[in-house]
């Protein structure tokens, strides 16, 4: 009797620290998780179908790459960028060297180093990439995006696949083509918060095609002539991605590279998303991420596709 | 309102009383060689003193050509000259238009305004008591924030302190016994601090931030040198709202 009222009252306080979490957490894995879930839902989802010994490295990753992209958002100019830059090319050199700065991504992120083998050349080549792109925010050409993306979103799921140990051309050629189509969505998606910020993320190359002039979209948003044609030929390019990645893997993603490859399900819903508002990237419902979202990524797990 | 009424007559009047496309035309052709250089009085300003009449004459204002307002009257003419008192001569006197103008409708207005106003809520606050909206980016007093299991985030990597454009931060770190880097000075000096913000956007942990409170004057000089003592007791006072206030917005790229 005495012991089980005892044992009821640790878990209420263990539950009553845990509501208090709300501001951050003590140790770093908790930290990378709680980043993780505030700021890419998506991804928080699919941490779910990861091994539970992985899934600390899984967070500590998404978070790394979070943070990175949230740099430019933060900042007024862009040297202070370049100062954040330079401080995790720092951290990322000394996790190589066993002494990570007191960061709580950095501590997360050697403790997952101490796990799998990553490769320091995927880290330098995002950090690099966001850096260049605190200078550069806009692209000319679609192939200069589609390197871009390659560089982040692709690097990162490199280190996934590195992560679970799956050394696999195929495997790391899809996760390529699935990155590009990843960062297409997701600059689709942002379209409105970057035309609110005076950019324009889709290339120069198909805006200019379909005679969209930039100003306008920053001024009037949806109204302007051309610019669902535009946000078509770019989800165009996302879905080609995709369906390049799905050939790819047709006889079905083998199950243990599955949880890097559930990221194509979030991609996949975006884009079927757009396609119901007819490609009009100011609809509130291509904002919303989709209820159904968990189902499909639960769905696509055990069917093996994405 | 008369007043108003009798000069939309006459400016009506007058471009009735001009046939359109021939008077407009000649008067449009006029005010183009008006505006040519050397019939401007500069070209001329060589000329002998005793010209001046002619060429005071010959000033026109364009608009009121165009309109056909003045058709040929001079515009720095003599205005005790006949015809220019002529004008007024008939009609209502100034003081009876001063008088509908400014007393009867310039009250009435006034009165409605007052009247208006005593039905609104008042637009003062109480200042100490209740306070205006803050923008989540306000930039106020310094804080260090902590971890929640109480360690403090700073990491000492001095990045606030090298961006710092008024170079009001001071800091000086050494390693701890458990091997991590801290501060064991960090200073700023609030009379030196511009309130740009470039500290909390350098910090990579965000452990610097600028706070909403903007109530924090002294009385003396030295109570603004702040030290890390009194930073990490702001940021344990506000950290609630700094946390809610920091990351309001999603990934994007």
């Amino acid at each position: 009797m005495f012991a089980r009222k005892f044992q009821c009252t640790t878990t209420s306080l263990f539950r009553a620290r845990n509501t208090f979490r709300t501001f951050g957490t003590t140790s770093p894995e908790e930290y990378c998780r709680d980043f993780v879930q505030k700021h890419d839902y998506e991804a928080y989802l699919i941490a779910q179908f990861w091994p539970r010994e992985l899934r600390g490295g899984y967070f500590a990753l998404k978070a790394f790459s979070t943070e990175l992209a949230m740099i430019q958002d933060n900042i007024s100019n862009a040297t202070i960028g370049k100062m954040r830059m330079q401080f995790w090319k720092d951290a990322v050199k000394a996790i190589g060297t066993g002494n990570p700065p007191r960061h709580p991504i950095a501590q997360a992120l050697y403790q997952a180093s101490l796990q799998a083998n990553l490769p320091t050349y995927h880290f330098k080549r995002i950090i690099d990439a966001r850096d260049a792109e605190l200078q550069v925010p806009v692209h000319l050409t679609v192939d200069s995006l589609t390197a871009h993306s390659e560089s982040t979103s692709s690097s990162l799921l490199y280190l996934l696949l590195s992560l679970l140990s799956l050394p696999s051309s195929t495997l790391s050629h899809a996760a390529s083509h699935l990155g590009a189509a990843q960062t297409f969505t997701t600059l689709i998606r942002a379209l409105p918060f970057h035309a609110k910020n005076r950019r324009m993320v889709i290339p120069s190359e198909i805006t200019a095609k379909h005679g969209v002039v930039q100003e306008d979209v920053f001024r009037s948003g949806p109204a302007v002539q051309g610019i669902d044609d535009a946000v078509y030929e770019f989800a165009t390019l996302a879905n080609d991605h995709l369906d390049t990645a799905r050939n790819m893997l047709k006889e079905g993603v083998p199950q243990a590279a599955m949880p890097v490859f559930l990221a194509g399900v979030p991609v996949s819903s975006i884009l079927k998303q757009l396609e119901k508002v007819n490609f009009d990237a100011f609809d509130s419902r291509v904002q919303i991420r989709d209820w159904k979202l968990p189902w499909m990524i639960w769905k696509g797990y055990y069917r093996r596709a994405f | 309102m008369s007043f108003a009424r009798q000069a939309l007559q006459v400016g009506l009047s007058s471009r009735i009383r001009l046939s359109p496309t021939l008077a407009s035309a000649a008067i449009r052709s006029a005010v183009a060689q008006r505006r040519l250089l050397h019939s401007t009085r500069c070209a001329h300003a060589s000329l002998p003193k005793d010209d001046t009449e002619h060429y005071t004459e010959s000033l026109h204002s364009d608009m009121k050509l165009l309109h056909g307002r003045y058709q040929e009257t001079p515009l720095y003419a003599d205005l005790n000259s006949k015809e220019y008192v002529q004008k007024f001569k008939s009609g209502e006197r100034a003081l009876d238009k001063a008088v509908h103008l400014f007393f009867l409708t310039e009250i009435m207005r006034g009165m409605w305004i007052v009247i208006e106003n005593f039905f609104r809520p008042p637009y003062t606050i109480m200042y100490p008591f209740e306070k205006g909206p803050l923008s989540p980016r306000f930039r106020g007093e310094h804080a260090l924030r902590r971890y929640p299991s109480g360690e403090e985030r700073c990491i000492a990597c001095k990045l606030c302190e090298a961006i710092c454009p008024a170079q009001a931060i001071t800091i000086e770190s050494e390693p701890r016994l458990d091997g991590s880097r801290r501060t064991t000075k960090y200073d700023i000096d609030m009379t030196k601090c511009i309130y740009c913000g470039f500290c909390q956007e350098a910090c990579p942990v965000d452990a610097i931030v600028e706070t909403q409170n903007q109530e924090f004057s002294t009385e003396t000089r030295e109570e603004l040198l702040y030290n890390k003592e009194k930073l990490l007791a702001n940021g344990d006072r506000a950290e609630a709202e700094i946390a809610a206030n920091l990351h309001a917005d999603h990934v994007y790229r």
